[in-house]
């Protein structure tokens, strides 16, 4: 064991900073990498309607710390805001609602900009998206119902500038939100559950790894009860697996059947006879055997970015991509990903398990080196920071693509309802029930009758016209999807669609501003994963539904 | 169906028998559970309870008086804390008294497994009970408590045994005096 | 500026939105039970209790607020810490140490005219059934199991079959990072909090003789600091988790012992998690787990649309870390469970008995048939048949009557019996004289 070292120094007296103590919550889940990005980042939002949602999705926005905002919004704040806005109050009655909504939304952090329009300037949008001197936005959201002008020229803008472009619709009870990317958006730090990721690689052992479970376990019967009960598992399954091929001519177990038989071996050297009665080390071991003892294998997402074909060269030369080849190359020639290096806790003497650990640190550090070495190599790959190689190597596993069939262009709403309606279409229903697309048809679980119902009023931004009739939404929908029409749970839903006239619940809101500020943080931040494309939710029965639309 | 949110309710009445209804105390289920777990206590003649308040069950001392193994002629008390929370949390044990043993601290916690991370609401203060009891009997050294125990335990088992009765009588072992607890 | 406000916005015109939902059936509304023409005044009288005024507590304040809620108490025993201000809108710097109750109900009351928010700075545990038989509807936004428990056991045993006011919906909220779920409970009739406790995963113990002699990972040596350093050295008369000289003095330790084990990764940051147990939090989390929640409050004030919790689904659960992903089930109630599943029944009793008499008329109860019963009533032990100690020191009361005992009409008793290993019974006492 090492011996104490009597003489050192504290370490000073930590202090977080004031932002790390205010941010302490929410660093826990992105760290300093994931505030930096959002604290860069510039989010639009076009606001209309009954314009709750979107202040809502600010607010949370907000909270953690964007680094600015601009809210345009052609309103004058009237007496039905009060009841559902919160952001709004009596003394900007007919005011401009941009104006209330950004002033009451910077009380919020200090640390946060914000700006209003139309004002005395700039008084449409036009000038406000197409002013190439102002920062570019990193996100820009717009609320239905939108004047098609304005929609226009937000798609313009996103694809000018490869922004990604968020759509809202909340009425009543019932709301969606899709999220257009300007193509394929891959994400490495994924978060995946602590519990999924172990990699040991028992059956892919290197020999350092070897030489120290063969002098751990070359005595192992007659080794003393403590020294028995404090090897590691790894180290278990390593010595029997050696015991095991030597009867099983140099093959590891491979079927369930042998597995399960391993695993009677590993329980049956566990010994009894100490004051314990058992060995919790063994019955880790024990516990490990099924899902530890797993050939390594391309994990689909991992295998989507590997066979990606790229549309655009400029995208391929990102880091990203740079670093995704040089894995597929490290992938094609050892056939194994670069070790993640992690090892679990596990029962063991401090020293051994420490031992242990820098064993798998080495072997991932050189797994990384090679992989950096090939980055190098590719024109372009000289800038590329060794952490992002590092990072990709530890979540190599769990890396994901988003938007993989996106293909770089964003179609315009005529185009994507036109698509919806191709796949709805009485010609190619038989192949929509087979398909992944199966869960938008109506099934009776099926969010997509909500979606379809909503699709009519996209564009009655006057709240104060005659209200929609559910008749009329029905009328609508049946030119997108032929005889949706007659389809119980669509006239339910445009019955409440219609009951809403166009306004918003406060609730509904909120929660669908939760739902889209964490997307939004997601895709900033570029950790954990987004949604692909589209969300559905239904307040009556407090249920959501993820659609690819 | 309910219809606790109908309007019409004649709420004076059941305001009125809710007052009624009021101040008097409930039996919680954590007390119930205590209740239950003391009354189907199996002491045997090696332990012995002793409630300070008999009111409050929630916190009393267990005493053991092993009759075999080596620390045969001691007497051990540890007092028991029950949180309100019990069962959903195990009850907190401390030993009163200073004692040479592997699995008992210098301070008198105590290492058993069912005391901290394997507890579960299912297990009742008999399975601590017989849990302790069984540390006189068995002292375990692979992971213990108090390290100088532990080491001489496994190094030499005949010296163990001595250092216990040295210990138990009031002595010192390795410069650390301990407390009497010969009866 | 207040004739405008006055002239213009008049009350239809301002819940515009709300009520053209609240006040109207829509395709899935219930119309045997739904009433659109009175709920405006019901709602703006329904007296609610939000319990917790943090992350999740902010965002129901105004919710309810917003959903046409005019009478709403909140209870929270915190001040406001710097950390909070990441997600609990309704607090600024210049309020960190007041209360949290006070300073959420001021701020929406100011925001929102018409609402009536009281206060209380102060724990649940401080009311008595009195206090809570009050509200018609209770709605949680916390963060202990401990306190949800507590107010479910209050609210299940406030039951009383015959008085249908003593039924209170609770609504109960919870996140972590970007996971949270909402779920609904009324009280005796679907499952509770209690029968759901398999749903919070307990934090995983790490065995004492680990941190004690075999620590591995930084963690180990933080709750060594935690556990055993601190009460042997007693650097400080009392733990202060929110005390950085505290929480810097566990650092260093758990510093010190990490070096001599050569593991890595003790910081600060991992210490205050450890020892404070921190769960990560956000605004968008919370705004959509206390949406979802007043959102059911809406539904069930109203019957506007079907609200979770009876006769199916009850139980919605939220997670964002990979997509979107919900799963919205009916939780069912445990027969066993040792609140809503162990309701006290009414015993009648002559307050003259001795508690002899009391005991011996449990072995020929028909629903009982117990021959060695023990028996308290909270905080007081009648008579213990074992353990033998405890036995001797009740051994007296055996004589007393009832009366002297000081048991009173509709109080409490808890009835044990060893022979049957699953039996707890709770009796209500009535008395009459035979």
């Amino acid at each position: 064991m090492t011996e104490v070292i009597a003489t050192q120094t504290p370490p000073l007296l930590h202090k977080p900073s004031d932002k790390e103590r205010k941010y302490d919550r929410q660093l826990r889940l992105w760290a300093a990498s994931g505030q930096a990005a959002l604290e860069s980042a510039n989010i639009l939002l076009v606001s209309s309607g009954a314009g709750v949602v979107g202040v809502e999705t600010l607010k949370n926005l907000v909270l953690p710390g964007i680094g600015r905002f601009a809210i345009y919004d052609d309103e004058k704040v009237n007496a039905a805001d009060l009841g559902v806005n919160f952001f709004v109050d009596e003394s900007y009655l007919g005011k401009p609602r941009a104006r209330a909504l950004t002033e009451l939304l910077l009380e919020l952090n200090p640390e946060v900009q914000g700006d209003w329009y139309p004002n005395g300037e700039v008084k449409s949008l036009e000038p406000l998206i197409s002013n190439d001197e102002a920062p570019a936005f990193t996100v820009i959201m717009y609320t239905y119902p939108i004047k098609p002008e304005y929609l226009s020229l937000l798609e313009s803008y996103s694809q000018k500038h490869k922004t990604p472009l968020v759509a809202i619709h909340c009425a009543g009870f019932y709301s969606y939100f899709q999220i257009n990317l300007p193509g394929p958006f891959p994400i490495v730090d994924t978060h995946p559950d602590e519990t999924a990721t172990t990699d040991l690689r028992v059956l892919a052992p290197w020999p350092e790894l070897i030489t120290f479970a063969e002098e751990l376990t070359k005595d192992i019967d007659n080794q003393s009860d403590h020294e028995h009960g404090h090897l590691p598992y790894v180290v278990i399954l390593l010595h029997y697996l050696e015991k095991w091929k030597t009867h099983h001519d140099g093959k590891v177990p491979s079927t369930y059947k042998e597995k399960t038989e391993f695993r009677s071996i590993i329980q049956a050297a566990t010994r009894t006879t100490n004051a314990e009665g058992g060995e919790e080390n063994f019955d880790e071991a024990v516990a490990a055997v099924l899902k530890t003892l797993v050939a390594p294998s391309l994990p689909s997402g991992l295998k989507e970015v590997f066979d990606y074909e790229h549309t655009d060269p400029d995208e391929q030369k990102s880091d990203f991509w740079i670093i995704a080849d040089a894995v597929k190359k490290f992938y094609e020639e050892h056939k194994c990903l670069p070790l993640p290096g992690k090892v679990p806790d596990m029962k063991a003497q401090s020293e051994v398990y420490i031992k242990l650990q820098t064993i798998y640190k080495t072997k991932a550090r050189k797994d990384a080196a090679e992989i950096l070495e090939t980055v190098r190599a590719t024109p372009g790959g000289d800038k590329v920071d060794p952490a992002e190689v590092d990072l990709f190597c530890k979540n190599a596993a769990f890396v994901k693509l988003i938007n993989a069939t996106g293909g770089g262009k964003i179609s315009s709403k005529a185009d994507r309802l036109k698509e919806v309606y191709v796949y709805h279409s009485p010609h190619t229903a038989q192949e929509v029930a087979n398909d992944e697309m199966a869960e938008m048809t109506l099934q009776p679980l099926s969010l997509f009758p909500i979606y379809l119902a909503l699709q009519p009023t996209s564009h009655r931004v006057d709240l104060n016209s005659p209200p929609i009739k559910a008749e009329k939404i029905l009328e609508e929908v049946a030119k997108l999807v032929s005889d949706a029409d007659k389809n119980e749970k669509v006239i339910d839903a445009a019955g409440e669609v219609a009951r809403a006239e166009g306004g918003e619940l406060h609730n509904v809101s909120a929660l669908v501003g939760g739902m889209v500020a964490q997307e939004l943080i997601k895709i900033i931040t570029k950790q954990y994963i987004p949604i692909d494309n589209t969300c559905v939710y239904d307040g009556i029965n407090s249920r959501t539904q993820v659609l690819r639309l | 169906m309910l219809k606790i949110w109908s309007m019409k309710k004649e709420q004076q009445k059941a305001e009125n028998e809710g007052a009624a209804a009021g101040k008097k105390k409930k039996v919680t289920a954590a007390q119930l559970r205590v209740q239950k777990d003391l009354s189907e206590l199996s002491l045997g003649l090696t332990m012995r309870t002793e409630f300070p308040d008999p009111d409050d069950i929630l916190s009393f001392i267990l005493y053991i008086t092993p009759d075999e193994g080596m620390y045969n002629g001691g007497r051990f008390s540890f007092s028991f804390n029950i949180p309100p929370s019990f069962p959903h949390e195990p009850p907190k044990v401390l030993c009163r008294e200073k004692i040479y043993h592997p699995n008992i601290d210098l301070e008198g916690k105590v290492c058993l497994n069912i005391l901290r991370e394997d507890w579960k609401p299912v297990l009742n203060l008999n399975a601590v009970i017989v849990g302790l009891q069984f540390l006189f009997l068995e002292p375990n050294a692979s992971d213990p408590l108090n390290k100088e125990a532990a080491e001489d335990l496994r190094a030499n088992r005949e010296g163990f045994k001595r250092n216990v009765k040295i210990a138990m009588s009031g002595g010192a072992v390795r410069g650390e005096v301990y407390e009497r607890v010969l009866i | 500026m207040d004739a405008l406000t006055g002239n213009i916005t008049s009350e239809q015109d301002r819940w515009k939105y709300l009520d053209k939902i609240r006040t109207r059936p829509g395709p899935n509304t219930n119309r045997q039970v739904f009433d659109g023409s009175n709920v405006v005044e019901y709602m703006s009288k329904m007296r609610v209790l939000v319990i917790g005024a943090g992350g999740l507590g902010c965002e129901i304040l105004k919710n309810l607020s917003m959903s046409g809620f005019r009478d709403i108490h909140v209870i929270d025993m915190d001040t406001i810490d710097v950390s909070n201000l990441n997600r609990q809108f309704l607090f600024r710097q210049a309020d960190v140490g007041k209360f949290k109750a006070e300073v959420a109900a001021e701020f929406v009351m100011k925001r929102v005219k018409g609402v009536k928010i009281t206060p209380y700075n102060c724990k649940i545990q401080d009311f008595d059934e009195d206090f809570y038989m009050q509200f018609q509807l209770v709605v949680c936004g916390l963060d202990s199991i401990e306190a949800r428990r507590w107010i479910n056991s209050m609210l299940v045993n406030m039951v009383d079959e015959e008085v249908e006011d003593t039924y209170k919906p609770m609504i109960d909220g919870g996140t972590e990072g970007f996971k949270g779920q909402a779920r609904v409970i009324l009280p005796t009739v679907t499952s509770c909090i209690e029968c759901q406790l398999d749903m919070h995963a307990p934090r995983a113990a790490v065995p004492l003789c680990t941190l004690a002699s075999i620590p591995r990972q930084p963690e180990h040596c933080i709750e060594w600091a935690h556990v055993i350093a601190w009460e042997n050295e007693k650097p400080f008369p009392k733990l202060d988790n929110d005390d950085p000289v505290h929480i810097n003095w566990l650092y260093q330790k758990a510093l010190l012992r990490a070096r001599e084990f050569n593991i890595p990764g003790v910081t600060y940051s991992l210490t205050q998690g450890v020892v404070k147990n921190i769960i990560p939090a956000i605004a968008a989390t919370n705004s959509v787990i206390a949406a979802a929640c007043c959102n059911e409050a809406l539904k069930i004030a109203s019957n506007c649309a079907p609200f979770l919790g009876f006769p199916d689904n009850n139980y919605m659960m939220y997670s964002g870390n990979d997509s979107i992903y919900t799963y919205t089930f009916k939780h069912e109630k445990k027969d066993d469970c040792p609140v809503c599943g162990n309701l006290a029944r009414e015993l009648t009793v002559d307050p003259t008995w001795t508690l002899k008499e009391l005991v011996d008329s449990f072995a020929t109860r028909p629903e009982a048939q117990l021959k060695k019963p023990s028996i308290r009533a909270e905080g007081k032990t009648l008579y213990m048949q074992s353990p033998p100690g405890l036995e001797l020191q009740t051994r007296p009361n055996l004589e007393k009557t009832l009366v002297d005992l000081g048991l009173e009409e509709r109080q409490e008793i808890g009835v044990t019996d060893p022979a049957f290993a699953t039996v707890m019974f709770k009796f209500k006492l009535k008395f009459a004289i035979k």
